[in-house]
């Protein structure tokens, strides 16, 4: 209360206006002035000045809130409406209390001077505030300074209501006429530039019609009855002639400008939905813009969209939330709590599921179960979903509070809006999706130049053994590894594996392998031995889910004999006169078991090597190549190939398979690597 | 994209958990979040049926693998039925039957983790 007070007294403009008003009464009252013309030019001028420092103390308050224009006509109705009781019930008010006011009206008791002051002032009060609102409404939307032309119109209405007491001087009224005559010329003019109606909506618009006429006609009648010889005439001349000339000018620019407004209103109503458009497509226009600079960044975007919404359909709270699998997330959040928002998510998803609507929907939340756990007292909701590729990604939700509710131009507003951002947060997150598709382009282009890299360059060269091998990598990389070894005393190891997984992953396996299989040919050569070591070297780098199946096999050049161990890799196939034997020892898959059932289950077998024996060493790329139907080129079809060309150099063994693999599966991709390795005995 | 999904039906403590359509690196995820899923309720009796799978790469195996320590430490077990022959043939290669228990019907592993009560 009392810092109410403070700042009550420590406005200086209302300040102003209460040291002058109380000069006024002082001067009008206790001094009482006799009717000689300096004391009514310096009573007239103090009364215009009262006005001009009321007006600067409501200027204040008017333009605290956004102006709208048909409020200001509202407001102006209203005042007009007041003014014509005071002006009609003020004869009838006054002889009630007072005897013969007609009368005293030039010679008043102290009490009746005081009321009749009362009575100016709040005539006073009521142009002052008129005449602000006429100011407002001038310069609404106004393009270029047209406060020249105002200006003027003010000055001269000043000199006409200044000079209007020389109408008791018959000789120098041509003074008091010209004033007028300008003024009135000037207020025609500044009642033409009303530029503030093209940017109302067509509802306005008709509203503004039907107001205009209704005021104009109070300002005439108004203006009719203020300077029809009454009462009121008789107080206000008493008062100052200038605040009675005033008010006369005051209707006057009243009736004139809300008779051209009407005129004006008038002729754009035509045109009215066009321009409606025009601008809802302008200003969707600007946010669409916006929407599509913050594509790079998705929260960014998320943030703009929801910010938006609110400013749309003017909203206290906006969120987002998105399907995202079974879940529901919520996004940017603005002025809601996420547990709130969260709550709501849920009651609208189960409500909605199912209902298919792809415009913005009004909720109530009177029916929402657990409204009592909100933090917020949220009453009603706008919902617009998102959809994108005529799928429903989520929803924009906006929320408003209390007795605020959504109208048909919120929803709409929101509907076009959502539009937009859902074609933004689609553009966003396509967007992010192929930059993770790059990403993991450039990762298996690392892969498969690793792999390449380990994998030998050449096959070796031997008098008793000729090798050929293909490699064909999938896109992304499957894991095959193959490798061949010269130990010492004239003996010749190889390896083919598989690990399992893909891409990068994979990759580093098979390098770290080739290290483990490189060092341990320089010391063991047992094909057991060696797998078991490598066994137990992977235990300490292996993640539990990855396992590497692999051949180890080692040819005595000298023996002529094969050993050979199999650690869950396909079987070996050994292709010796016209048939294909299946070499398969048992053993599991290295990584698959670090204890002692490794070693315990890894066979190794010894082959004696015949002339034009072939090995075939292969991963299950070529096995379950696969073509468009999903069929595996399988087993058989290998072994069949193979043995057609089991006279064949390895080159053209490994050549014919791999066209008939590609001819197989020519539709279809091909989704892991192909290994395929041929030792022919000589 | 292939197709792949799971399903789990509880029976009393064991848990059987259906697979079906094609099981590989993309989609090993999502048998990796239903193990996920029963190990966190501590449910360890598992029966995984393949009657419906059609293919099991690697990276599909390894998901087996990745759960089979924490189940047994629980006094618990991954059993295998169902398998098409070229699913089995998959695991037999690897010699995954050495370290899995598998069977011809869901009924013999129910039955086997019921008697080792």
């Amino acid at each position: 209360m009392e810092l109410n007070l403070l700042k009550f007294f420590k406005n200086i403009k209302l300040k102003t206006f209460l040291g002058l008003a109380g000069v006024l009464f002082l001067y009008k009252i206790v001094l009482e002035p006799t009717r000689s013309v300096p004391f009514q030019v310096i009573g007239d001028l103090l009364v215009l000045l009262t006005i001009a420092s009321l007006v600067i103390y409501f200027i204040e308050y008017l333009s605290n809130e956004t102006l709208n224009p048909l409020s200001l006509v509202m407001n102006l109705g209203i005042i007009n409406v007041i003014l014509f009781c005071l002006i009609t019930f003020s004869g009838s008010v006054f002889n009630l209390f007072f005897d013969n006011v007609t009368e005293n009206v030039q010679n008043p008791s102290i009490m009746l001077s005081t009321v009749m002051f009362a009575y100016s002032f709040l005539v006073l009060a009521s142009l002052a505030y008129i005449f602000l609102v006429f100011k407002e409404l001038y310069f609404l939307k106004q393009k270029r300074n047209a406060s020249v032309y105002f200006n003027t119109m003010i000055v001269f209405i000043i000199l006409a209501s200044l000079t209007y007491f020389i109408k008791d001087y018959p000789d120098y009224t041509f003074i008091k006429n010209t004033f007028l005559i300008i003024s009135i010329l000037l207020i025609v003019i500044n009642s033409l530039k009303i530029s503030w109606i093209a940017f109302l909506v067509k509802k306005e618009k008709i509203s503004l019609l039907i107001l205009s006429v209704v005021i104009s006609i109070l300002f005439v009648v108004n203006l009719i009855i203020n300077s029809s010889t009454g009462l009121h005439d008789k107080i206000l001349m008493q008062f100052s002639p200038a605040l009675n000339q005033f008010s006369n000018i005051i209707m006057i620019y009243g009736a004139i400008y809300f008779s051209i407004l009407f005129f004006t209103t008038l002729f754009h109503l035509p045109t009215a939905e066009a321009f409606d458009r025009k601008a809802q497509e302008v200003s969707s226009l600007q946010y669409f813009s916006k929407l599509i600079t913050q594509v790079l960044d998705f929260d960014d975007l998320a943030e703009t969209i929801t910010d938006i919404a609110t400013k749309v359909c003017n909203a206290q709270a906006s969120w987002i939330f998105l399907k995202d699998g079974n879940d529901l997330k919520t996004l940017a959040n603005k002025n809601i709590g996420l547990l709130d928002a969260n709550l709501i998510n849920h009651f609208i998803y189960r409500r909605e599921k199912y209902s298919g609507r792809s415009s913005t929907f009004i909720i109530k939340l009177n029916k929402f179960g657990e409204i009592e756990k909100l933090s917020e007292k949220y009453s009603t909701l706008a919902v617009a979903p998102l959809i994108a590729h005529k799928e429903l990604k989520g929803y924009l939700v906006s929320a408003k509070k209390g007795d605020f509710i959504f109208d048909d131009e919120d929803k709409n507003a929101l509907d076009t809006f959502s539009d937009y951002a859902s074609v933004a947060i689609e553009n966003s997150r396509l967007l992010e999706e192929s930059i993770e598709k790059e990403r993991l382009e450039k990762e298996l282009d690392v892969a498969r130049e690793i792999q390449r890299k380990i994998l030998p360059a050449q096959n070796p060269v031997f008098d008793r053994l000729s090798i050929s091998s293909v490699f064909i990598p999938a896109f992304e990389v499957g894991g095959d590894y193959y490798d061949f070894f010269e130990i010492s005393g004239n003996k010749f190891g190889f390896i083919i594996a598989d690990v399992s997984g893909k891409g990068i992953s994979a990759a580093f396996v098979m390098a770290e392998i080739k290290g483990i299989f490189e060092s341990l040919t320089r010391t063991y050569e047992n094909p057991k031995e060696i797998l078991v070591k490598a066994n137990q070297i992977l235990k300490g780098t292996l993640d539990r889910k990855t396992f590497i199946s692999a051949v180890f096999g080692l040819i005595d050049m000298k023996k002529g004999s094969l050993k050979i161990s199999r650690a869950g890799h396909c079987p070996v196939l050994l292709l010796r006169n016209g048939f294909a034997e299946n070499i398969r020892p048992t053993g599991l898959g290295l990584g698959l078991n670090f204890g002692a059932r490794f070693s315990e289950t890894l066979e190794e077998i010894e082959i004696k090597l015949q002339e034009n024996d072939s090995i075939v060493l292969y991963t299950d790329g070529i096995t379950e190549a696969k073509n468009i139907k999903m069929e595996d080129f399988g087993d058989r079809l290998f072994e069949e190939t193979l043995l057609q060309a089991i006279n064949d150099p390895p080159d053209v063994i490994a050549n014919k398979v791999i066209a008939q693999v590609t001819d197989f599966t020519k539709d279809n991709s091909q989704h892991d690597d192909i290994t395929l390795v041929i030792l022919k005995w000589k | 994209m292939a197709e792949f999904n799971t399903s789990v039906k509880d029976q009393g403590e064991i848990s059987v958990v259906y697979l079906k359509g094609f099981l590989d690196a993309h989609t090993a995820s999502n048998l990796e979040n239903t193990f996920s899923g029963l190990v966190e309720n501590n449910k360890y009796k598992i029966v995984v049926n393949f009657k419906d799978l059609s293919y099991i790469s690697s990276a599909g195996l390894g998901v087996f693998m990745a759960f089979i320590e924490k189940v047994r430490e629980n006094a618990g077990d991954i059993k295998l039925t169902t398998m098409s022959d070229k699913v089995f043939n998959i695991f037999d290669l690897l010699g995954f039957p050495l370290l899995y228990e598998i069977f011809n019907t869901e009924d013999e592993a129910v039955k086997k983790f019921e008697e080792n009560k």
